[in-house]
């Protein structure tokens, strides 16, 4: 369902990816791994259409959107959790929820019975500013807000980068959640191998802008890990 | 006291309603629109022209005049500022480009005043907007005089500023603006059409100036020139009150407008004038972002 092919996208001038290419089947869920700075958050932008330039080809559902604005590509389908949360601090729970609406499709602008049933805390303070959240409870608001876009495909950018240990199993059962039992497509940037291994179905590793190996979960072997991801 | 707190108030008032259009199209654009006094001049000349053609008076042309800046506004930014967006020298320059263009147009057209004098033969009757016999009568209470013209000027920029308000906490072209403001990449991100809100927040921005140039019109002369300095002063209220603050715009008119009129009437004009200059180079150097500011909580 989700096809880039040979993509190159560009920061004012410097040229950041290099001919990356990935698909991910309806249900799937794909870890992107490799070093800091190899790319990986530039993908997800690039995909996202927040990049200066790209070029390739950039396919959801048959639909080409490598050309379309960031609005355009959240209504295609799109859901973004972007690095670092960016939740609005200073609207309230529900308007940062219902932000994401204006992506719906069908124009629905209510919060999505998801929320209600993986974010309780979040339903019962939904009229407090999202600042005075804890790390790990703005975590759960980007992916609430994320998922009132109503995606087929979920962009997630180092979901439990930050955030208190406790709190990092809850989001990683909840990512698993959202991909086993509402079959959303995922796309993972991730540095723990182990939660990779436990939810990805494949994977790409990148190394300086470029896409260096993919394969299935399986084939994700140290040899692997260590050439691309020890420092 | 209470006439000259007063008048200052009036003052106050016009600033907000420059400064307000300032603010939020600075907040969501990021746009210094240096043509933001002649939409200003715009607006008076188009109550200038509205009583002489259309015969309606100083009221039924604020609509006419927000209309027609909202309007010019909007052109504005859809045939320049679009094509300019995150460059914001560029656009600092394309838009005092705009200014000079505009001021030109209407010199050209209308004829030039100088030193509040029309020179015949370049226009005449432009210069002023005759008061509805109603706002020319003053009111006594006690030894408090209301001018109807000033307290009507005060009640149309509260209007106007609730309307604001209501327009972006209660409605969802405002949700849209303000998360702009905050966020501008995860707002598309969230499928928020930027560029067609950002439109709008300009017509919008420019048809709050339009009114308050029908509003001065009522007391000053009507100029090419005299949008030039309204675009300093709203600037200096959008500094002082932190960029999309809007308790802050209001608050920070509030105060230079006061102190602009309380000094005036103990001394004079122009140094009722260095001393709002020296007061907003101060709140600067205390607080580079404004009095209020959403960003520094």
């Amino acid at each position: 369902m989700l096809q880039i092919t040979d993509i190159d996208s560009y920061y004012g001038a410097s040229h950041i990816l290099h001919g990356v290419g990935l698909e991910a089947g309806k249900g799937e869920l794909v870890g992107i791994l490799g070093r800091n700075g190899t790319g990986k958050t530039t993908l997800l932008r690039t995909i996202m259409g927040m990049t200066t330039r790209a070029t390739g080809s950039l396919k959801l559902n048959g639909q080409e959107l490598i050309g379309e604005p960031t609005n355009k590509r959240a209504f295609a389908g799109f859901g973004y959790v972007p690095q670092g949360r960016q939740i609005i601090p200073d609207f309230t729970i529900r308007e940062n929820i219902l932000m994401g609406r204006f992506a719906a499709k069908d124009g629905r602008k209510d919060i999505p019975e998801i929320v209600y049933e993986i974010f309780p805390y979040l339903i019962e303070n939904l009229d407090r500013p999202g600042g005075v959240l804890s790390g790990g409870q703005q975590q759960q608001l980007a992916i609430a807000r994320a998922l009132a876009t109503e995606p087929s495909v979920l962009l997630l950018d180092e979901p439990t980068e930050g955030i208190q240990p406790n709190i990092v199993e809850q989001i990683e059962k909840t990512i698993i959640r959202l991909n086993k039992e509402l079959g959303l497509t995922i796309l993972l940037v991730e540095q723990n191998i182990r939660f990779v291994r436990a939810a990805a179905t494949r994977f790409v590793m990148m190394e300086n802008g470029r896409s260096v190996a993919t394969g299935a979960t399986a084939d994700l072997t140290e040899a692997l890990i260590s050439k691309h991801m020890t420092i | 006291m209470a006439d000259t707190l007063f008048i200052g108030l009036s003052l106050a008032s016009i600033l907000l309603l420059v400064a307000l259009g300032l603010s939020i199209i600075f907040g969501s654009m990021g746009v210094i629109n240096m043509a933001h006094g002649e939409l200003a001049m715009i607006g008076a000349y188009t109550a200038v022209l509205s009583g002489i053609y259309l015969h309606l008076n100083l009221i039924a042309a604020i609509p006419l005049a927000f209309l027609v800046t909202a309007g010019v506004g909007w052109l504005i930014e859809r045939l320049v500022i679009r094509h300019l967006y995150k460059r914001i020298m560029d656009t600092l320059l394309a838009t005092w480009g705009i200014a000079l263009l505009l001021q030109q147009a209407i010199r050209l057209q209308f004829g030039a005043t100088f030193f509040g004098v029309n020179i015949p033969g370049l226009g005449t009757g432009l210069q002023n907007v005759s008061l509805p016999a109603f706002f020319q009568q003053s009111w006594k209470i006690g030894d408090f005089v209301i001018q109807p013209y000033r307290s009507f000027i005060i009640l149309v920029t509260i209007a106007l500023a609730v309307a604001t308000w209501a327009l972006l906490y209660k409605t969802r072209w405002g949700i849209q603006v303000r998360a702009i403001m905050r966020n501008p990449e995860m707002a598309a991100a969230c499928g928020i059409d930027v560029r067609k809100v950002s439109s709008m927040t300009f017509a919008y921005g420019s048809g709050l100036a339009g009114v308050a140039g029908v509003l001065l019109a009522g007391f000053k002369t009507v100029s090419p020139e005299m949008g030039a300095t309204l675009v300093v002063d709203g600037f200096m209220v959008v500094v002082v009150g932190g960029v999309g603050s809007l308790v802050g715009t209001a608050a920070a008119a509030g105060i230079l407008g006061e102190i602009n009129g309380i000094v005036s009437l103990v001394s004079n004009d122009i140094l009722a004038r260095a001393v709002v200059l020296a007061l907003v180079i101060g709140v600067i150097m205390w607080k580079p972002t404004g009095l209020f500011n959403f960003k520094g909580r």
